[in-house]
């Protein structure tokens, strides 16, 4: 983890989709927590709700509909939310310190205060997670860290009636998905996301990157061109005096006829 | 007479200073955005919010009227004589201490780079900063390529304006005059542009 949090201390959600019957109760109670505000929708032909995420919905259920192979009806349901990645693209662009920050649990929470509205976050998550809010600030899964914080389970788990949501130590949800033998998604992904799946076919079918990784273009603007621009500065200023001193300014003639005549 | 010859025209060096100053102050308020390093540039104008409002603005004013001062000079700097084949082939003479001298006419091969380099870079800069002002307004991939291209052109920037305003300055003397009051010396236009002063002084 690029920051300072110990593995065994993070906190974090076992989603086990093989449990879930799209409820949609985590919706419900992630806004009634967080006084979200109720969001304009529209049927689209689909029994998911809102299509996307919202500055005002932190987290939802993705509806997949499709068809098995005898034909039949199939749908797989995913929460769908902030990961709270291990190695945040966010947390790596945001310019304003303590804009995003990472909790002693491994949240990746956020000031809105602080949040300067450069919506660098929106072009680096992985997952593209971060929504503006009414007043331009960022808006996200915040894990409820108010509750986490005072020892509860996040509004989200508390509220799920088949277990889906399953949120605690990292490390002992995975254990016990594993000895259960779960496959699991996001063990190691970008050092661990704070929300791994249990998923019952291949990432693509619930619309997750298979490897989720920050993009590349990111990588490329924070780690190479970002240190080269510095030495660039640097090296140039350095360049210069150094050419200055070396071989010098090109004089014009009559500079150096008023050194040997002493005059001008 | 005069000992002095007019280089740049009261306008030329009224439209490149306001570029400069359009210029450094993107640098100002960009630098909290390059990097949490220089987060302390924000406090310069009021925080960050504020300075990202006076880089859009500011960008926009740098976008116009680099373009312009661009395309005033589009003639003198877009082609490459005999003369800047052999400047380029001696470094310009730059690094030597033996004087060189080259038939070289208003700008030499160096200053053609720069101008077409920076106005390629405001193109890109003002292109990319239109996709990074409203971020959610374009699919994510357009974004992130913009902020790498807006990263990159800015550093390539930055190390030709350090080189330029060095040899602007201290690394020819008597050039800086050209770009303050208009008139440069005589002997120092023989020197670094022959050609040009054949043609205007018509010796």
């Amino acid at each position: 983890m690029a920051d300072t949090v110990k593995a065994e201390n993070r906190k974090g959600f076992l989603v086990d989709t093989s449990r879930c019957i799209g409820c949609r109760s985590c919706q419900v109670a992630c806004k009634q927590w967080n006084k979200l505000e109720a969001d304009k929708t529209a049927n689209q032909g689909s029994f998911e709700n809102p299509r996307d995420l919202t500055p005002a919905l932190f987290n939802r259920i993705r509806f997949v509909e499709g068809s098995n192979e005898t034909g039949e009806m199939s749908w797989r349901f995913l929460n769908e939310r902030c990961m709270h990645c291990g190695d945040a693209g966010c947390m790596k662009v945001c310019p304003s310190p303590g804009a995003l920050y990472r909790t002693k649990d491994g949240i990746v929470a956020y000031n809105k205060e602080r949040c300067i509205s450069c919506k660098y976050c929106v072009a680096a998550c992985p997952f593209n997670i971060p929504r503006y809010d009414g007043e331009d600030k960022v808006s996200k899964c915040n894990l409820c860290l108010d509750r986490v914080g005072g020892g509860m389970a996040p509004a989200c788990a508390k509220a799920c009636p088949t277990e889906t949501l399953k949120f605690g130590k990292r490390n002992d949800l995975i254990a016990r998905a594993k000895s259960a033998k779960k496959t699991l998604y996001g063990e190691n992904s970008l050092s661990g996301l704070g929300v791994v799946y249990a998923l019952e076919g291949p990432p693509e079918q619930y619309g997750l990157p298979a490897s989720p990784s920050i993009p590349f273009s990111i990588f490329l603007w924070k780690d190479v061109i970002k240190p080269l621009g510095i030495l660039g500065f640097w090296g140039s200023i350095g360049a210069v005096l150094l050419h200055y001193v070396t071989i010098g300014p090109k004089k014009v003639d009559d500079d150096l006829d008023a050194k040997e005549e002493g005059h001008e | 007479m005069s000992k002095y010859i007019e280089r740049f025209r009261t306008s030329e060096r009224v439209l490149h200073w306001i570029v400069t100053g359009s210029f450094f102050t993107l640098l100002i308020s960009g630098l909290g955005l390059y990097s949490r390093l220089f987060n302390g540039y924000f406090a310069m104008f009021g925080g960050g919010q504020n300075a990202i409002l006076i880089h859009k603005l500011v960008g926009l004013l740098f976008f116009f009227s680099s373009l312009y001062m661009f395309l005033n000079h589009k003639k003198d700097v877009s082609s490459f004589d005999d003369a800047d084949w052999q400047w380029i082939k001696k470094y310009g003479g730059y690094l030597t201490r033996y004087g060189l001298h080259f038939d070289i006419g208003k700008y030499n091969p160096g200053q053609k780079l720069f101008a077409v380099f920076i106005a390629a870079a405001t193109v890109v800069l003002g292109v990319t900063g239109l996709f990074i002002w409203s971020p959610v307004s374009f699919p994510r991939w357009i974004v992130q390529l913009s902020l790498l291209l807006h990263s990159l052109m800015f550093v390539g920037s930055i190390v030709f304006v350090i080189v330029h305003v060095y040899l602007a300055t201290i690394g020819n003397p008597g050039t800086i005059e050209a770009m303050l009051y208009g008139d440069v010396r005589k002997i120092w236009a023989k020197k670094h542009h022959p050609k040009w002063y054949k043609e205007v002084a018509g010796e």
